[in-house]
């Protein structure tokens, strides 16, 4: 699809049509309060590193109502749960990042399928055009490339902006997007060039990254019984930083909770790192330490999505677990041990 | 003070000598972190993994919660905090004082990343801690040189005990403590009406995730069963409802009285800056006020409130 450029000096009016018809959301607050917010079309930002947690919780909260009962006798319909449906409006977010625009189409596999689809997420995943801004410096906590992602990948955008200088580059990747575009006054342009330059110079500021293809060559069953988990997991606290920030983390508990007037069923997020999360009826726990429960996680994105989704990892490479993690436990260094060739003892 | 170099390589002399003579199975220490201006708890079994630990204005993490349950016999690299709370685990029976070895190293406080990263915003990428009493933070095209008493944690400002003075040996010659909380802040709080302490108490708390990061971190926190996660019956919900989250809080606080050592490992693991020693913070200035305790400043003193004394001059309980 083509590529399109918007003068600095239209920035406002660009943006101001992107937010005809549909909410326009976009990165907003500093540091730790900074995240995907309802913007003015004059309040568009560039200069953020990423959003303090990922975009997932704009389609899967941390805690949402699915459907509700009452218990007034007086009506005909006293205790039966009724869908609370989906009350989303259509949105268009600027300045995702390209791990996180990634990360989502990951968790919408998860979600929409041809064996289910889950009509909370549908209903908002489908009703926002994701318009990404790519990494023209990465952060230092950033390896994207190393996890087959790119500071410019495509991945779960519609869209990708660019900066060309002071003026927006555009590259439509999805009809959705071409259509957005098309409605703004953007220019067509040849910018692939560009593109491709601007590129390969934010993947090289990343360095290199190691080459896991050892982990999908790897029998499952060979990582997951390699002795090096029980080391690996030692100093993890088993608290859900990581899996509450990670971009791709999409477990969740279902609850119901009832008060004097009705009750409501909701779903909130669960972290394999709790030992409730696994927990039996029987009190039987399958993964019942931390070695465990470490494991699940890192064989999850790196071994079982691949193996699920055509072998896109289930890292995107946004850093923010290794940053965020109390006691900085790092995916990059899990992800070489899982590469190390078998101890000959084990082989 | 010694520089932190010294530190490290004592550390790491003592560490090897603990393993070789069978003090110890392991030494909890730190190792440099894969990111700047973080540390990573370590496991030392061999004198190889003694050469990986390091001392650094970073060792935050209070390597204490490690020990409660743990068998054999473990050396731990301590701070003053962090040295009290296992002194506090021994007098709570958590673990056997004999098969403690604690490597204490007197403390000059540690650094809050979020103070680092407010004075210096651009993206760092490197950290040299070349003095004792200043870091250079390093990234594309700056150098900013900072003063370590303008980005030290809050807990280690008031740290009246940096020396871990009960400890199997020294690290250097000892620190001198800071001047202690005074507390005024959260009298000032206390003098308040209910209403007043129960809305400053909600907006704390309003970012939490219920991660349970502080939780897992905390020292104090080794429960087999939280009772926020207890099932049968379920005592709490499990949503981001401020009521919840909350009782989560006060719980847990009300839980720490007399035990915390303002190690401040809930506020250094919490991912959304939550305040946590808040609650610590009224539980510990009202033991302190009722019985003069400060936690795991000796072998053979138990917390007070899991004590009983026939003359106990409180009516309620007799």
């Amino acid at each position: 699809m083509p590529e399109y450029i918007v003068k600095e000096s239209a920035l406002t009016e660009f943006f101001k049509s992107l937010a005809t018809g549909r909410r326009l959301l976009t990165p907003q607050g500093a540091g730790d309060k900074c995240k995907l917010e309802e913007t003015g079309p004059d309040k568009v930002r560039f200069d953020y590193s990423n959003t303090h947690m990922s975009p997932k919780q704009l389609f899967f909260p941390q805690n949402e109502n699915l459907m509700s009962f009452h218990n007034d006798a007086s009506k005909s319909d006293p205790f039966v749960y009724k869908d609370l449906g989906d009350k989303a409006n259509p949105a268009v977010i600027f300045g995702i990042r390209p791990c996180d625009a990634k990360g989502l189409s990951i968790s919408n596999r998860v979600f929409q399928n041809d064996r289910f689809v889950d009509p909370y997420w549908k209903g908002k995943f489908d009703k926002t055009i994701k318009v990404g801004l790519a990494c023209a410096s990465p952060s230092p906590q950033c390896f994207c490339a190393a996890m087959g992602g790119s500071p410019y990948g495509e991945a779960g955008l519609d869209v990708l902006a660019f900066r060309v200088g002071s003026d927006l580059g555009l590259k439509t990747i999805t009809p959705a997007g071409e259509e957005l575009i098309k409605q703004t006054a953007a220019s067509q342009a040849d910018l692939a060039g560009e593109l491709k330059n601007q590129e390969a110079a934010a993947v090289k500021s990343q360095g290199v990254g190691t080459d896991l293809k050892p982990i999908d060559d790897k029998d499952l069953m060979v990582l997951f019984q390699d002795p090096h988990w029980t080391a690996t997991a030692e100093n993890c606290l088993n608290c859900g930083v990581c899996t509450f920030f990670c971009p791709t983390c999409h477990c969740f508990d279902i609850q119901d909770e009832q008060s004097e007037k009705g009750g409501i069923r909701m779903r909130n997020w669960d972290t394999c790192m709790s030992w409730l999360f696994t927990v039996h009826g029987t009190g039987h726990n399958p993964r019942p330490s931390k070695t465990e429960r470490v494991r699940q996680r890192f064989m999850h994105k790196l071994k079982y999505i691949p193996l699920k989704q055509d072998g896109t990892r289930g890292c995107t490479g946004c850093g923010r677990c290794v940053v965020m993690c109390p006691v900085n436990i790092d995916i990059r260094e899990v992800a070489l041990k899982m590469c190390q060739p078998q101890a000959p003892s084990q082989a | 003070m010694p520089a932190l170099s010294d530190i490290t390589s004592k550390i790491r002399e003592s560490a090897k000598k603990l393993l070789a003579d069978g003090r110890a199975e392991v030494v909890i220490g730190y190792r440099q972190g894969t990111v700047p201006l973080t540390t990573s708890p370590f496991f030392a079994r061999s004198a190889a993994d003694c050469d990986q630990l390091v001392w650094s204005n970073f060792s935050r993490i209070n390597l204490a919660n490690y020990l409660p349950g743990r068998p054999g016999k473990v050396a731990l690299v301590a701070k003053g905090c962090d040295a009290r709370s296992a002194i506090g685990q021994v007098t709570e029976n958590q673990i056997l004082k004999d098969n403690l070895y604690i490597i204490g190293v007197p403390c000059t406080g540690m650094i809050d990343t979020n103070l680092v990263v407010a004075k210096e915003t651009r993206p760092i990428k490197e950290v040299v801690e070349s003095t004792d009493d200043a870091i250079t933070v390093k990234g594309e095209g700056f150098s900013t040189d900072i003063k370590k008493t303008d980005v030290l944690r809050r807990n280690c400002q008031t740290c009246a005990n940096r020396t871990p003075k009960l400890a199997d040996e020294l690290i250097g010659a000892e620190t001198p403590g800071a001047a202690p909380d005074d507390f005024s802040d959260i009298k000032a709080l206390l003098a308040k009406t209910p209403a007043e302490r129960m809305a400053y108490f909600k907006d704390l708390i309003k970012d939490c995730l219920r991660c349970y990061a502080c939780r897992n971190a905390c020292p104090l926190c080794y429960c087999p069963i939280c009772f926020v996660d207890e099932t049968r019956p379920q005592w709490l919900g499990k949503s981001n409802d401020p009521m919840d989250t909350l009782t989560f809080h006060l719980l847990r606080g009300l839980h720490c009285s007399g035990r915390c050592t303002s190690c401040g490992a809930c506020e250094t693991a919490c991912p959304v800056n939550i305040k946590v020693r808040e609650f610590n913070r009224v539980t510990e200035l009202t033991v302190q006020n009722n019985w003069n305790y400060e936690a795991g400043l000796n072998w053979d003193q138990k917390p007070p409130l899991t004590m009983f004394q026939t003359d106990d001059p409180a009516d309620f309980i007799k």
